[in-house]
């Protein structure tokens, strides 16, 4: 009897007939995600993101409106609670086992301390706790878009960058204070509301779902963060991390946000790359600092020194040296998210359009036909014009 | 096996949705009237050409989970190739225009309502007018038996406490698979990236899978953050393919999440 591979995720044969000689379970499960990062690695997704009316019957205090998006850590629901008039957020978390017992202590732990945080820039968890085996958390429902989507929309002047990070750093300072680290910036869990105001999203909830002392667990390393924003020390051992890998991935958002691009490898500083002012380089590199001793060491220093130059920036800064529509007049966040809503309404591309051959294919079939007919009258006239020629 | 696929507009709005935000905004609607079982299904008298080329194309691409329908169904090989064969021809030949009802449904289940159809009241009179002629998809015999073959479930459970229809089904979850990592692929030779693809293509099903980044940067011959970055790009151009290919084959936008959790399932069977 052959033996034939087995899956290095789940352990299960991987059939001669497997897609690129991948495990196609893995595989299929590697597709649920839709925001970066994070992969399932629970099997039971599947029995997990049940229809709304499954969902619903275990809520009866709450109005389910829609599902708000879905991906490996869980799904969100748009709800409504009646007695409170307000709209929520409803978070199911679907971590590796749900059965430890591990995971249910430390849930409850941090869930708690979540609901301790307090901060208008922090997305407030109302409520949290485990129905039919669904672990939750009731949260303040944001009305506006991620970070990354407005990069989608177009580029931040650096005067909206510089009026968004301060923010960002009081958030983020309240809850080192507070002894929570958040482990898991990045664009995506930055949100804009429809006011302006900005708010952190899924504070602490990498650390909820990490199981540590197992390291070789699917996903682990997934689940904690994404390796882009990631600080080095934290990607090098996920525990021993402290309120400074915050810091790095900022450092990392700030850059994104100034230059549309990460900082990998050896990066140019902003002001090389755009004409920004070169005050901000100096923040950036600090905050990006591979030696969290060598960083900013609290992250209401780094907001210091960027309220600093934002005051004596020069006003209509930057205008990128690519090609983007220059930036609103206006650089208070609301007029930003309206217009990448409008933008995003519109379905522009994101980026110039990098994929030019693939539209340009489409073309090339009409192309041809035109040139095919031009041929074929071309060939029309000259034997008409031979013809007329040799009567 | 060359698809043609109608060029997505969805292109451009699955790219943006991929990051929507779980706390609201609106992710702009798809335009979805191109993708193939939607052209089918919404197709009028001027777009009779096109409904007929979409369902030709879904047809070559999917073959193959109906041929192992039809031997678990229990026929020979040889009558298998046939009347898969004729099948096709026959489904090809029904001409949809004005039966287009959009509640119509998954391309899945109707291949599946379709072929038991056929089989039950259209394949006795097929058999003595065989169309002959042209074969509508490229069957090899020895392929499609050594594919019938593969079934890892077999090894721990035998196939024959699956009915017919859950081994269509889970050949056609995989066939969408193995059309979905073909297409990502073909886009990496494309740029003469190869042997990129073939190196990182692990990473798709976790870290843990793959070699660590240093390794692969040192066997590639890039940087570690290049390294990252391209996996990172291969996993959301995988995810948007994944979707692209889903979309294909089911009626409306709001299907696709509902198929793909339901392929999920059908591989996950025990």
């Amino acid at each position: 009897m052959e033996t034939f591979p087995v899956c290095p995720v789940c352990g299960i044969t991987v059939v001669p007939g497997a897609p690129q000689g991948l495990c196609p379970e893995c595989l299929l499960r590697a597709g649920f995600e839709t925001k970066s990062g994070n992969k399932s690695t629970d099997g039971k997704l599947a029995t997990a993101l049940a229809p709304l009316e499954e969902v619903a019957k275990s809520f009866p205090s709450l109005e389910f409106m829609e599902l708000a998006g879905h991906g490996g850590m869980g799904a969100v629901y748009k709800v409504r609670q009646p007695q409170l008039a307000r709209i929520a957020a409803l978070k199911f978390l679907f971590p590796e086992k749900q059965s430890s017992p591990q995971f249910a202590d430390r849930f409850e732990r941090e869930a708690r301390t979540l609901a301790a945080l307090s901060h208008p820039n922090i997305v407030m968890v109302y409520d949290f706790g485990k129905v039919d085996g669904r672990f939750y958390l009731l949260m303040e429902f944001v009305d506006g878009l991620t970070l990354r989507q407005m990069f989608r929309a177009r580029r931040l002047s650096p005067a909206e960058a510089v009026g968004i990070v301060p923010k960002i750093c009081d958030a983020l300072q309240y809850a080192h204070d507070q002894g929570v680290v958040h482990r898991d910036i990045k664009p995506e869990n930055i949100l804009l509301d429809k006011s302006g105001q900005v708010k952190i999203a899924d504070f602490g909830i990498a650390k909820m779902l990490h199981l540590p002392g197992n390291v070789t667990l699917t996903g682990a390393m997934d689940v904690i963060g994404t390796p882009l924003y990631m600080a080095p020390e934290q990607i090098e051992n996920p525990e021993i991390v402290d309120s400074r890998a915050d810091i790095y991935s900022l450092g990392v958002v700030f850059y994104e946000m100034l230059t549309g691009e990460l900082p990998l490898g050896r990066f140019q500083p902003p002001s090389q790359k755009l004409e920004t002012d070169p005050r901000l380089d100096e923040v950036v590199i600090h905050a990006l600092e591979k030696e969290p001793d060598r960083r900013y060491q609290q992250v209401g220093q780094m907001k210091t020194d960027v309220e600093k130059i934002a005051q004596t920036m020069p006003p209509e800064e930057a205008r990128p040296k690519t090609n983007v529509p220059p930036a609103s007049r206006s650089a208070r966040p609301a007029g930003l998210v309206a217009e990448a809503q409008a933008a995003a309404r519109a379905a522009l591309p994101s980026k110039p359009v990098r994929r030019t051959s693939k539209t340009t294919r489409a073309f090339r079939p009409k192309i041809a036909i035109v040139a095919g007919v031009i041929f074929v009258l071309a060939a029309l006239f000259l034997a008409i014009l031979f013809l007329v020629m040799h009567k | 096996m060359a698809s043609k696929f109608n060029l997505l507009s969805t292109d451009l709005q699955s790219r943006s949705e991929e990051h929507a935000s779980p706390h609201g905004g609106s992710s702009p609607r798809r335009i979805f009237a191109t993708t193939q079982w939607s052209v089918v299904l919404t197709a009028g008298r001027a777009e009779f050409e096109q409904a007929q080329d979409a369902l030709e194309t879904l047809c070559r691409t999917y073959w193959y989970p109906l041929y192992a329908y039809v031997r678990r169904r229990g026929y020979s090989p040889a009558d298998a190739e046939d009347l898969t064969q004729e099948f096709f021809a026959w489904l090809l030949e029904r001409k949809w225009l004005g039966k287009a009802d959009p509640q119509r449904g998954r391309f899945r289940s109707f291949l599946l309502t379709s072929v038991s159809n056929f089989l039950s009241n259209e394949w006795d009179k097929a058999r003595t007018q065989k169309r002959g002629g042209g074969k509508i998809i490229a069957l090899e015999r020895d392929e499609a038996e050594n594919r019938y073959t593969w079934h890892p479930l077999s090894y721990r459970i035998p196939e024959s406490s699956f009915t017919p229809e859950q081994s269509f089904e889970w050949r056609w979850a995989l066939t969408l698979l193995d059309q979905v990592m073909s297409r990502l692929s073909a886009e990496f030779e494309q740029e003469h990236k190869k042997e990129m693809f073939e190196a990182l293509k692990p990473c798709l099903l976790g870290e843990s899978s793959a070699q660590p980044y240093a390794t692969l940067a040192s066997i590639l011959g890039m940087s570690e953050g290049s390294v990252k970055v391209t996996v990172h790009r291969l996993r959301q151009r995988y995810r948007q393919m994944l979707r692209e290919e889903i979309a294909s084959t089911v009626s409306s936008p709001e299907e696709i999440e509902e198929e793909l959790r339901y392929l999920f399932a059908v591989l996950t069977r025990r």
